[in-house]
Order: C-alpha cells, then sequence, then structure tokens
C-alpha cells in the first residue's frame, strides 16, 4: 500500500464512536465492524487528505512510540479497511 | 501498540449491544415520521390523524441532536413515511451525519426512480408489511383495494437496488393461515420474511386492534409447524440480511425491532430505554413504540437532557426481570416474551405479568415437553381463589389437545 494516497471513508457507511471504540455499520454487506482505541484514532484522522505517512506521524506523536512502528500498525490497518470497502480513495466515486 | 478492527457480526454486535445498555448510551431510535397512512389496516394501533407532526427542520434538528448524543442505527417508520414529501431530504439529512438507517413501508408508493434514491442515500434495510399472499385476505386487512399487487410489485425495484427487503407479516384471525403463502411469496421474491403474532392496544391503551389477536390455543398449531420452528426465514441467496448475529433468526418472533437485536441483555426485558427509543412524529420521546410512557418532547427539551434525566427511564433501567414481582420467581421464565409495554398496557404495570405473555409461555414450554408448564401468574390466581395447581394445569392441557385434533 502506498504510504502518500490519501483514503477517505466510504460515503455510505454508518459510524459512531462509542466509548472511544469505533463501531461501523457497511450498508452493502450489513457487518458491523469495530475498531479499538489507536484504530479509532486512525480513523479519525482518515479525511481524505492525510497519506497514510501523515496518519502515522499523528499516531507516533499522540501514542509515542517508534514512527516505524506507526507507520506498520497505520499501513496494516488501512489495507484491512480497503480490503473490507470501508475506505475508498479520496475523490473516487461511490 | 496494537491496532484492530474486528467484524465478527455476532460478537460485535453483542459486544456493542450489551455494553451500551449497561452503560444507557443511546444506541438506536425508532423514529416514526408520520401517522398519516394510505392504508387503514384493521388492526392498526394508531391514529392516523395528523396532530401537528414535527417539521422539517425540527426533524433535522433532532437528527443532530441524535448524533451528537451517540445513536448509530435509526429506522424510519410511521404510518406511511413516504407520505412525508420531504422524507428524502429527511434521509439526505441521516446520511450525512452517518447513521445506520432502516425503513418500514407497505411500499404502495415506492418507484424505480425512489428505490435508486434509497440505494444512493444509503439506506441498508426495508421491512415491507405483507399479510397474505392471496389479494382478498391481504386487501380486506388493508382496506385497499389492489394493495398486494402494489406493494408486491415494489419489491423487485428494490432488490434491483441492491436494497435489502424483508416481507414482515404481523399474524392475526383474519391471516393466521397465510404464513405458508407468504413465505412462497417471499422465496419467489429472493427475498427474506418474518412472522409476528403480537397484536397490540391503541397507543391510547383502547383495545379495539386486540378483537383481531389470534387466541395462544389457535395459535398453538402455528407454533407446532416444523415449517416455521426449522427457522430457515431467508432464501439462501440473501442469507447477507443478517445484520445482528448470523444465529438463525426465528421466523416467528415477537419483537419492535429497531433493527439491530442481540441476545446479549444481561437480566433485563430488551432494549427499550437502556439502548433504544421511540421519537413519536410529534416530537415525543418514548423507550418503545409499544411503551407509552413519555419521557419527554424534542420540541421543548433536548434529547441528551431527555435520556439522560427523565425520572421514568431512570425507573425503567432499575428494573431487573430477576427482581420482577411476580415474574422474578416463575419457572417457566425462559419460555416468556414478557413485554415492558404490553405488561403496562394490558396488564396496568409495566413490571408485572400479564395473561397473554403468560399463555404464551405456557404453551412454549409444554411444546418444548416441559411437564405441566404453570406460569407464576397463574399460580397466584390460583391460589388466590382457592383452586389446586393440577386443575389448571388440566384446563390447560385441555386446550392443547383440544386443537391438535
Amino acid at each position: 500500500m502506498s504510504t502518500t494516497i490519501p483514503w477517505q471513508k466510504n460515503p455510505l457507511l454508518a459510524w459512531r464512536e462509542i466509548d472511544g471504540e469505533t463501531v461501523i455499520i457497511s450498508p452493502n454487506d450489513s457487518v458491523m465492524h469495530e475498531l479499538n482505541e489507536t484504530g479509532s484514532f486512525i480513523w479519525r484522522q482518515i479525511d481524505g487528505r492525510c497519506s497514510a505517512a501523515e496518519i502515522a506521524g499523528m499516531l507516533a506523536a499522540e501514542y509515542e512510540v517508534p514512527p516505524e512502528d506507526a507507520l506498520a500498525d497505520t499501513e496494516a490497518l488501512l489495507q484491512q479497511l480497503v480490503s473490507r470497502q470501508l475506505l475508498v480513495l479520496a475523490g473516487a466515486a461511490r | 501498540m496494537s491496532t484492530a478492527v474486528q467484524a465478527a457480526a455476532a460478537s460485535v454486535m453483542d459486544r456493542v449491544a450489551a455494553r451500551t445498555a449497561r452503560k444507557h448510551h443511546p444506541l438506536n431510535v425508532h423514529f416514526d415520521l408520520t401517522y398519516r397512512c394510505n392504508e387503514r389496516c384493521i388492526h392498526c394501533y394508531l391514529d392516523h390523524e395528523d396532530h401537528g407532526e414535527l417539521t422539517t427542520a425540527e426533524i433535522l434538528h433532532v437528527l443532530e441532536e441524535l448524533a451528537a448524543a451517540g445513536v448509530l442505527t435509526l429506522t424510519f417508520s410511521g404510518g406511511e413515511i413516504f407520505l412525508r414529501p420531504d422524507l428524502f431530504e429527511i434521509l439526505a439529512a441521516a446520511r450525512r451525519l452517518h447513521f445506520d438507517i432502516s425503513l418500514k413501508t407497505n411500499a404502495l408508493l415506492v418507484t424505480a426512480e425512489r428505490a435508486a434514491r434509497l440505494r444512493e442515500l444509503g439506506v441498508r434495510s426495508i421491512q415491507i408489511s405483507v399479510y397474505s399472499s392471496d389479494p382478498a385476505v391481504h386487501d380486506a386487512i388493508t382496506k385497499v383495494p389492489g394493495s398486494l399487487a402494489r406493494t408486491v410489485a415494489a419489491v423487485p425495484l428494490l432488490v434491483a437496488q441492491g436494497l435489502k427487503v424483508q416481507l414482515a407479516c404481523p399474524l392475526m384471525q383474519q391471516n393466521l393461515l397465510a404464513y405458508r403463502g407468504v413465505m412462497a411469496l417471499a422465496g419467489k421474491l429472493g427475498v427474506p420474511y418474518s412472522f409476528d403474532p403480537t397484536i397490540t392496544p391503541m397507543m391510547d391503551g383502547s383495545g379495539g386492534p386486540l378483537t383481531h389477536r389470534v387466541s395462544t390455543a389457535a395459535l398453538l398449531p402455528v407454533l407446532q409447524d416444523p415449517v416455521l420452528s426449522a427457522c430457515h426465514p431467508r432464501p439462501a441467496a440473501r442469507a447477507d440480511v443478517a445484520l445482528p448475529s448470523g444465529k438463525p433468526v426465528p421466523a416467528l418472533a415477537s419483537a419492535v425491532s429497531s433493527g439491530l437485536e442481540s441476545f446479549s441483555y444481561e437480566d433485563i426485558p430488551c432494549s427499550a430505554g437502556h439502548n433504544s427509543c421511540y421519537i413519536s412524529p410529534y416530537g415525543d420521546v418514548l423507550p418503545c413504540v409499544q411503551l407509552p410512557q413519555t419521557a419527554g418532547n424534542l420540541r421543548h427539551q433536548r434529547f441528551g437532557d431527555i435520556w439522560y434525566r427523565a425520572a421514568s427511564l431512570e425507573e425503567l433501567r432499575s428494573a431487573r426481570d430477576s427482581e420482577l414481582p411476580v415474574c422474578g420467581g416463575c419457572e417457566i421464565r425462559s419460555y416468556c416474551e414478557r413485554c415492558p409495554g404490553l405488561a403496562l398496557m394490558e396488564g396496568g404495570d409495566v413490571l408485572g405479568a400479564y395473561e397473554r405473555a403468560c399463555e404464551m409461555a405456557e404453551q412454549k414450554a409444554h411444546l418444548a415437553g416441559v411437564a405441566h408448564p404453570f406460569s407464576a401468574l397463574h399460580a397466584e390466581q390460583a391460589a388466590a381463589v382457592g383452586n389446586g395447581r393440577a386443575s389448571r394445569n388440566e384446563h390447560s392441557c385441555d386446550q392443547v389437545q383440544l386443537v391438535l385434533k
């Protein structure tokens, strides 16, 4: 996965942060997903402008972890979210 | 550090439902946009006159408050929602606010264009009322000639858009034996179905609709039908409809569904007031459409203030199944689908027992092989009139044998 491509949340998703964890429902498959605290932090930063590298930088600063670990975690999560169609390329049509 | 996304539907749903219920976080809202309707179903519990519905601006403001409070799932219902000319404006606002959106409708006003718009707005599921596959039976219940044909014609329009459609069939005296036909119709349309024998009093408490309710004895053959007890309500092609759990959803159930039901609530009767509530077209907030205890009104109060401060909700939340005065010690409690709202409307006490639930529990326990099932309420009644336990049991079994002939 490229670290420079900005992603955006699938606009058809339903989601809420509940007690620090994010619950996401996809209308396409009616599956409920849940992100833990750090996953929710990453989710909050996904705005269609930030790249994976930029999000990883914020993650590293927030949780005081080595940048390389933050980038690996961010990329891994983004990959999972993309594979589940919870993220789309910024500017992409539905 | 570990980031994680989990999506095992059953465990995630149950965990979220249990956590929000425990913490009284508002998760699900059933929002009736209007009580007006283009059908006049004989069992309906609503007053169809418009007594001052929320305006578009008021509804959009309510949606913003619900989103801010953390509500995730919205079920828009009525009345008939398509009679609101601002329906798509409301749905678009709900989409912008990232709600999970489900609809309940009779589908009479669904067109191909509207179906496409629903898809664009990310509506996840649509429940459509169908009472029979026989137009004579269905149309006699809705009092609208030709209504079955129009309703059924809408289903392929919605399915063609990839929308998840479910047929919902309340069972009453007029259509009790229609369920097999509805199952066949659903199979033909490629959609799942559900049946519900719960017929409720009018919202003002008057019992008119109850005259159409099927007696527990007459319902017994339906409960015994292996087609229903097999719990295969969904054609395989549509098996992905099951959001909540992955567990088989009983084809015959009694529930006012928020769209997200869970089996994980601990020692509370249901989600009403714990993580779900109902909003009327006039802005009243209730724990559930079947529990007529108004906690506040959104024209005058903020949702958060009502949800977290209403005394009636606090009282409801303090109730525990195991501590209910009559039902808490009932031997056949596990077979009972006691509803707090029906307990209030039919028994006069939200914490009390009521005849219908006790009868149904006894029938289900009997079918499950329980010898002489006897509810706590009936035990109290028998004791009060000096009747022995045995005489009541014999009466109950007589009913069963009569029906089985």
